[in-house]
């Protein structure tokens, strides 16, 4: 008796409204990744003043604000669930690849969330170069598809080994390179006026890698 | 009798275990057991602390994958996946925590629309109303007592109308109107299903037609 196509989207839809429900009355990760995110804006902007014309700063400084904001709440994401024993619960109602399907969407909506504040912040406060809307966004969304994926499958391996922190950064920490340095090199290359071509490429490539390995992992998680 | 207390559909199931074991690590867990119990019926594991019935009921539920053995469920002849257990089986464990930022129709509530139950919320107030805490639905989980914890632990287990209830120590923390509450429910399920209750207190044991008793080493022979 497999569970179904409608049964799992019911479970991956009912999993992502609880998530943005219980993040909106606990105000766990998204507080504190704003507040990161516009205290470093603003710390850079008072040290360093704007930077129209070092777009290399500017592409790496927008990566590293939007990566370590929303690290912490990323890799909480089934962290919270063994903390709270409440992953026998979700276990109980959910297989294993509904509830990272539903996490997964969750974390690509807080990245939004996230970007939405930080970005324009970002610009207004550094003076960058107007983007090239497009290009930007697509890289932007990408490079959040890659990070998201990544650190909720890492999420969902280390969450119930006992130095789950450590190890959730021994690992990401490669993992997340590849990401970090095509999507620093696109931004750049977006406001260079360069093609974005094969940055776009390696973000995709990688997305679609760590999801297809990601949905093959899912369904083997959990059981000892 | 409500929705939620309406009979599980009357298919013949069994269960068997074979050689099933699961040792963490320290070779303490479930040392090798074999049965077959069948539906209608409700059966008793009972053993010393440590001697596995948790681990016995977390593995026929599919929460664990065994290190020895299987246990084969079938339900209408044909054979219920591990991966596929939660579809049939309604667990209630001291281990089942809910979410303490919701209250304790939401908790039910997400756990019916995960589920794919038609009428979420009817389902789960339904389901609060069989155990007795329908006046206690809009309060948050972490303000409930140990007692109604249970209790709401029982309702998750029972909102789906499973064919196999599997119950750890279903009694604890219960007052005397709770106890009767589970005699109750192990009463129904067991005309209609299959009720598996893990426990050591006489009063839960004797609600069952059948027992088997776990001899696992248990805490004080670590293996």
């Amino acid at each position: 008796m497999p569970p179904n196509g409608s049964s799992s989207a019911a479970a991956v839809w009912a999993i992502l409204r609880k998530e943005c429900r219980s993040e909106w009355r606990t105000r766990y990760g998204l507080n504190a990744a704003l507040l990161f995110a516009v205290a470093t804006l603003t710390g850079v902007s008072f040290a360093v003043g704007r930077l129209p014309d070092r777009t290399d700063l500017l592409s790496a400084l927008l990566w590293v604000v939007l990566l370590f904001a929303s690290l912490a709440s990323l890799a909480h994401a089934f962290v919270k669930e063994v903390e709270g024993h409440t992953m026998t619960l979700l276990r109980l109602v959910a297989s294993p690849t509904a509830i990272a399907l539903g996490k997964l969407l969750f974390n690509l909506i807080f990245l939004g969330v996230l970007e939405l504040v930080t970005v324009p912040l970002f610009l207004i406060l550094m003076g960058g170069p107007p983007p090239r809307w497009g290009a930007f966004l697509l890289v932007l969304g990408l490079g959040s598809l890659a990070l998201a994926a990544t650190t909720t499958l890492v999420g969902a391996v280390v969450s119930q080994t006992r130095g789950r922190g450590a190890l959730f950064a021994a690992v990401s920490l490669p993992l997340l390179m590849v990401v970090l340095a095509a999507g620093v090199s696109g931004l750049r290359a977006q406001w260079d006026g360069n093609p974005i071509g094969a940055d776009v490429r390696l973000l995709a490539a990688y997305a679609a890698a760590v999801l297809g390995a990601s949905v093959l992992l899912y369904d083997h998680l959990w059981e000892d | 009798m409500n929705a939620a207390a309406a009979p599980v559909a009357d298919v013949a199931l069994s269960l068997e275990a074979r050689g099933l074991a699961h040792l963490y690590t320290g070779r303490r867990g479930l040392q090798p057991v074999s049965f077959t119990v069948a539906s209608p019926g409700a059966v008793a594991v009972t053993g010393a602390n440590g001697s596995g019935k948790s681990t016995l009921l977390r593995l026929v539920a599919g929460l664990l994958r065994p290190t020895a053995g299987a246990s084969v469920l079938t339900l209408g002849g044909v054979a219920v996946a591990p991966a596929a257990r939660r579809e049939v089986v309604g667990f209630a464990s001291p281990e089942l925590q809910f979410y303490d930022e919701f209250s304790a129709l939401e908790n039910l509530a997400f756990a019916a629309e995960a589920r794919g139950l038609a009428d979420p919320h009817g389902r789960a107030r339904a389901a609060l109303e069989r155990v007795g805490l329908e006046s206690r639905a809009g309060d948050r989980a972490t303000a409930l007592s140990s007692g109604m914890k249970q209790r709401l632990r029982l309702a998750f287990a029972l909102l789906h109308r499973p064919p196999v209830l599997l119950l750890d120590e279903p009694g604890s923390h219960l007052d005397d109107e709770g106890r009767a509450l589970v005699d109750r429910v192990v009463d129904q399920q067991r005309r209609c299903g299959l009720v598996v209750i893990a426990t050591n207190e006489e009063r839960e044991w004797r609600l069952a037609t059948e027992r088997i008793e776990l001899r696992g080493s248990g805490l004080g022979h670590p293996a």
